[in-house]
This record gives C-alpha cells, structure tokens and sequence, in this order.
C-alpha cells in the first residue's frame, strides 16, 4: 500500500468534504420539522383525536363519530380526519403531552375537567364562544358548562354528563335475604349492607382503589356531601374539615371492615369486570354503566341507586364527562372551533339530535343540553335511564377543574387512608398544608 | 495478535521514519473499515436515540417547562425541589428496595436454573423453552394475567392463600405486601433469560477442570465454590450490571408497575422512572422530571464504576 493509495485527498474523502457533507446532513435533519410543518398547514386536514373511532370496538360509537364528521365534510371546504387513540394511552399515556410538547398536538380533542386547567394555563384552547349562538349557550345548564368556562368564554362543549350512583346485584341482594326496599340511603347502612353482602367469593361494596384522575373524580360526592370543600371562598385550602375527614374515613371503613377490596379488576370504572363478574355486590360507578351491562351482560338482574348521605348531609353525586376542545395553536384554530361549535352547540336540530343519539344510542348519559333531554323523550325517562333522569341527576354537580398538582396532593391522601390506613384527620392536614403551599403560587384560570 | 502488535514495532514513534514504518495492509486496512461500518449502526443509533435526548434531558432539567412551548430558565431550581419533595425521596426508596430484592433474586434463580438445565437429559430443551417462555410474551399481557391470579377472593393465587388460611390477601392492595409481590412476578419473568446467558457462561467452562477436581476429591459443592463461581465472573459482571440498570431505569419494570399498580397503593410501588414519567405525562412537569432522569443516570453511573471496580470489570484475577 502507497501514500498515494492510502491518501483521503486522492479517494476524494476530504476533511472539508466530510464536514460539508455532515453539515448538509445536519442541516437537512434540523430542517425536516420546518418542511413538515409547511407541508402540514398547506390544504392538510383538522386531525380530530380521540379514543373512540375508526379503531373503537363499540360500533355504535364509531359510526356517530364517521356520521359526525361525513356530515361536516360534506359541507365545508376544511375537512376533518378521525384519530384514533386507544383508551388507556389517551388518558394515562404520553401521546398527547408529547404531541402537544413538540409543538404537534391535533387540531380538535377531547379532555375532561380534570385536564381542562392543564390545556387551558397551557394556552392550547380555543375560545369557541364567538362561534356559539346565544340560545345554544342558554341551552347548556350552568352546572354543566361552567367548568369549561373562563371569564364568560367558553372554551370546550361538552358531549355528556356521567353522574356517578352506585349499581347492586339483584341476585346477591337475595342471596343475603334483602330486596330493593333494602337499597342504603345513609353510609352507615351502606357499610351494614355490605357486610351482608360479603362473602367467601365476594365483596359487598366496590369503591374505586387505583391511583389517578377516576379515583379523585369518584370521591368528590363523598367530601361534598358533608359540606366540603378542597379550596374556600377565600382562594385558601378548605381541605382540614370535619367534610374531609368522614369522606376519608368512610372508604377507610369499608376497607377495614372487608367488605370492600383492595383491589380492583381491569378498574373501578369497569362495570363488567366487578359487579358483572360477581367480584361485587354493589358498585361505585357512572351512567355509562348502563350500557356497559346491556352490551356485555345482558342476563344479569341489576339495580341503580343514588349515593347515600352521611348523617346531617345532603345528596350530591358528580357529573364527569368529555368535551370537544379546538387547539389555539394549530393549523386552523377558526376552522377547529366552527366544528366543535357546529358538532355540539348549534342551534341546529342536527346538533341537538347528535347530542340525544350520543347519549342514548352510542353510551348511555344524560345529555348535557336541556333540548336534548328533551328531545329524547322516553329514552331518557323509561327503564334504568329514568333512575338516573329522575333520582341521580337531579344532584349532579360539575366535575371539579384543578391542576395536576392539586389533583395528586388529593390523590395521595385519598389513598393513604383508605389503603395505607392513615389517620384520616392527619392525612385531612397534612394535605391541606401542601394545598395551601400550591395555591399560594398558583397563578392559572380559577380552581372550580 | 492484536492489531497493534502488526502495525507498530517496538521502537518509539518518535524515532521511526517514514521508511521504516509498517505499512498497513490493503485487507487489513479493509477489515478495519468493515469493522467499524459494523458498528456505525449501532453507534448512530445509540448516539440519536440516547445520547442525544440524554443531553436534551439534562438541558431541559435547568428549565421550567409546561409542555405547550414555555421554558424557563431557573437553573438548580429543580434540583432543589427534589430535595424538599418527599415523593422523590419516597420512589428512590422504592427503586433502591426493588433492586436490593430483585438482582440478587435474578442472579441465584438464573443461576439455579442454568446449572438445573445444563446437564442435558432427555427434556433439557423443553425445560429451557418453558422457563424462558415467559419472555415471547408481551409484559403487559403477563401483568394483566398476574393481576388476575393475585386479586383477593377470586383469583388462583388470592384463593389459595385463603385456602391455606391466609384470609382475604391482597397482595397489590397492601402496600405491604405490593412491591415484593412485584419483585415475585419481576423474577418470574425474567429468570429465563438470565438463565440462558449464565448457561452460556457455563458451556465455556471446559469439563476437564472439574474432572481434575474430581480427581483430587472434589464434591459438587466444592467444584462451584472454586471452579463455577470464579470461572463465571465475567457473566455474573454482566448480568448484574444489566440486572441493576433494569431494576432502576428498565422499560420492563416500568411496564409491570405501570399496568399492575399504577404506582400505588400509597406510592409503595412508585419507583423513580415510574414518578418521573407521572410527573412529566400526567403533571406536565416536564422539567422537574428531566431533572430526576439526569439524576438518575448519574446515579446509575456510579453504581456501574463502583460495580467495575469491585469486579474489575469481570475480569478473572490472572487478567
């Protein structure tokens, strides 16, 4: 081998050359998002994600999302693309905080309350209230629409409300000697039926116990019902409170006394999985149960009753439910906006219509626009619907908006004296200190 | 020989002229090319997909970040919260219990295995198939199927705990009882495949030292002591490094505590690279959390010095 041979000059491998080439490289790789994003708002279509269609498994579910979006095709020069996400990675995954992050969310998608300060103190929504007309805002009850509200803009509308009661087992009801006459109107006799209920096999009450959004959303009722409050009129914690303490207690009790698990299968809100499975006696969950039953277990007896209270309490359940957003921040805001607005909050008797065959064909909710409960008729008064039309929804109040880090300090009390037996009044305390700390700094949209 | 002992004398580079200097092959000059374009690959992929975003992240724990575009600058600030949050303090407590419960549980029932598997025998390779066949299965298939087995009253375990007169366990409900619980399920998993790198191990041991040992009376338990165990050191270097780095930062363990607890209850099964995905994808601190991954990687970084030094890098004494 000879200098000659072996030189990088000769072979035409140059150090420039080597760094013009990496520096193209570089500069082609850097330059991809731009090119990407160019290509993205030339003419391309609102993604619309969420967990329910094309890739859904309930095809009543999938065809009123293809429905919707065919509809507003149809008729509009910006179209719309369904984005499938499935559940679990939607709700608890990192699809949607990274797509936001790297500056790639979707141009319309669904969250609920729980999310809503995240997105909202993020800058992410899109004000739709100029694209609502009034008579459609007065349509929407003030429980139902406040919390997606900011300083009289609204910035998502809703597509049900998912009160939560508790469902029973008819047949374990029997078994133990009692009949629906027996249903718990107080938490003492919800404790004391439950004991009766349990089992070898089974156990007689099911309250939610895994970590995360669902499990705060399913206590709230419990620490209003007796007056509380996490956060007081005066901006400060109101989370030390006698309210607090027996809401803490209550599930603690249940779990100390065995009638409750420790343990959920697939997850509290799985009707099938625990009550449908026998796991359970009776069951903490929402409306949506209904359905749930009908599709999944359709020969099993059940029954619905509404929360009980604590003594000197009043009747309160909690009303989730999601709500189309537009992002401020994509390709087409106005366009995002118009759909979410002409989708849920027309005037329109489409829109109003959307919204029954949502609640009454796709799931099973009570619908979030008084013409809708109306136009629904009898699907919404007859049967199981009818308990919670007449009995349970009567004393929804909205899901609370608060930021993550409120939604965890509630969080990790909820858990340390229900599954880490905790001293309910420490744990009330300790939690309230570290809200006041938070709230101290907190500087977003009002905690409602 | 290596390849330095071709190409350089002895003499010092300073004193050798152009002349005298060994000229590098044209096939050796290829397989060294070859060799390195066989790396390339991997060396691309690890600099792209970790280096870099380990760069990112330790960048990224100098600022606040909401996770919609904001950053701000507030230098240790991170850092310094770590210290004053107890649920950090509370996931390093978790990840360190884990590791300490886990490596040396993967390490004897990998082993254990290997010696049970490696004498052959008629079902030899349906033995190995079975032990490791837990690892063709997605990780969140097996969570979920031990989720089921474990629940108190109705699944196999939880009923047979009860049967022997347990009572109603519940061993991921308890925050007692959840982590180690976890550790049980972690081993199960994984021993298999820890059983197929210390077999490899023992195939390179040559069977004339035990007969030798044999030979001047030497029993079994002899022979592992003096032959197996020192023999094995470079595979034992190995598989606690892997084990230690998976225990703290591995995606499996992530996906087992994620799909099964959740973290809870009460945290117990919170460890570190479980609080620092919720603090980045479910709070939106994505600072914070960058910040704890930094941390986390240096620490894992002296934890493999010290694991270097203590063994010398696995290498056998005479080395």
């Amino acid at each position: 081998m000879t200098d000659r041979q072996t030189s990088p000059a000769k072979s035409g491998l140059t150090r420039r050359r080597v760094l013009q080439g990496g520096a193209a490289l570089a500069g082609g790789i850097a330059g991809l998002p731009f090119i990407n994003r160019i290509a993205r708002a030339q003419g391309a279509a609102l993604k619309f994600w969420q967990f329910y269609a094309p890739g859904g498994d309930v095809k009543p579910q999938v065809k009123w999302f293809e429905d919707m979006v065919a509809g507003w095709n149809a008729s509009h020069d910006v179209k719309v693309e369904l984005e499938y996400v499935t559940n679990s990675e939607y709700m608890n995954g990192s699809k949607l905080s990274t797509a936001f992050a790297s500056g790639e969310g979707p141009d319309i998608f669904i969250i609920s309350p729980g999310d809503f300060l995240r997105y909202y103190n993020g800058g992410v929504l899109a004000d739709l209230t100029p694209y609502i007309d009034d008579v459609a805002k007065a349509d929407f009850p003030e429980s139902v629409i406040a919390n997606r509200m900011v300083d009289g803009k609204i910035y998502g509308v809703p597509m049900e409300v998912e009160p939560m009661a508790f469902y029973y087992s008819v047949k374990a009801f029997e078994e133990a000697g009692l009949n629906e006459n027996d249903v718990p109107k107080t938490w003492d006799e919800l404790l004391e039926v439950a004991k009766k209920l349990t089992t070898p096999n089974r156990y007689g009450v099911l309250f939610e116990t895994t970590p995360g959004y669902y499990q705060n959303f399913t206590w709230y009722p419990f620490l209003w019902q007796g007056g509380g409050e996490f956060q007081g009129k005066d901006g400060k914690s109101a989370f030390d409170s006698p309210a607090t303490v027996q809401a803490l207690k209550l599930w603690q009790d249940a779990i100390k006394s065995g009638a409750a698990p420790r343990q959920v299968l697939s997850g509290g809100f799985d009707i099938v999985a625990n009550l449908g499975a026998g796991y359970c006696a009776m069951q903490n969950v929402g409306v949506w149960g209904i359905s749930a039953m009908d599709n999944n277990a359709k020969n099993m007896p059940y029954g619905i009753f509404k929360l009980p209270t604590p003594a000197n309490g009043k009747y309160v359940t909690v009303g989730g439910g999601w709500a189309f957003v537009a992002n401020a921040k994509g390709k087409n805001p106005e366009a995002a906006a118009r759909f979410c607005a002409w989708a849920l909050a027309s005037k329109d008797q489409d829109s109003i219509q959307r919204v029954v065959d949502w609640c009454t064909v796709a799931k099973s909710d009570m619908p979030p626009r008084n013409s809708a409960l109306a136009a629904g008729g009898a699907a919404f008064t007859n049967g199981k619907m009818g308990v919670f039309s007449k009995e349970v929804h009567p004393g929804t109040r909205a899901e609370p908006r608060v930021p993550p880090e409120v939604y965890k300090i509630i969080s990790d009390a909820i858990q340390a004296a229900q599954l880490g037996g905790a001293d309910p009044q420490q744990t009330a305390t300790a939690a309230s200190q570290q809200l006041d700390a938070f709230l101290a700094s907190y500087s977003g949209a009002p905690i409602l | 020989m290596g390849r330095s002992d071709m190409t350089y004398p002895s003499t010092t580079l300073a004193s050798t002229t152009a002349k005298d200097r060994p000229v590098i092959s044209r096939r050796n000059r290829r397989d060294w090319l070859a060799g390195y374009l066989f790396v390339l690959p991997d060396a691309l992929g690890l600099l792209v997909f970790v280096g870099l975003p380990m760069l990112l992240a330790l960048g990224i724990g100098f600022f606040e970040v909401d996770g919609f575009g904001s950053y701000k600058f507030v230098a240790f600030k991170n850092y310094a919260r770590m210290w004053h949050d107890p649920l950090f303090w509370s996931a390093l407590r978790v990840t360190v219990l884990y590791a300490v419960m886990l490596v040396p549980a993967l390490y004897v029932s990998g082993l254990g295995l290997a010696l049970l598997v490696q004498r052959g025998g008629r079902f030899a390779t349906v033995i190995r198939a079975m032990f490791f066949a837990p690892q063709m299965v997605s990780l969140v298939v097996v969570a979920l199927v031990w989720q089921i087995l474990l629940v108190e009253k109705v699944g196999a375990i939880g009923r047979l705990a009860a049967a022997i007169g347990w009572g109603p366990v519940s061993f991921l409900g308890d925050p007692n009882l959840a982590l180690i619980t976890l550790v049980a399920v972690s081993v199960w998993f994984m021993m298999g495949f820890y059983m197929l790198i210390f077999l490899g191990g023992l195939q390179d041991i040559p069977g004339e030292y035990y007969e030798a040992a044999k030979i001047d009376g030497a029993g079994p338990v002899t022979s592992f002591w003096y032959i197996t165990l020192p023999l094995l050191r470079p595979t034992s270097f190995f598989v606690l490094l892997v084990s230690i780095v998976m225990a703290a930062a591995g995606g499996q363990v992530f996906d087992l505590i994620y799909v099964m607890t959740n973290g809870g209850p009460v945290n117990a099964t919170a460890a570190l690279i479980v609080y620092i995905y919720k603090q980045a994808f479910q709070l939106g601190a994505f600072g914070y959390a960058s910040a704890m991954a930094s941390l986390l990687v240096v620490m894992l970084m002296l934890v493999t010095l010290l694991l270097f030094a203590l063994t010398r890098g696995g290498r056998f004494d005479h080395d």
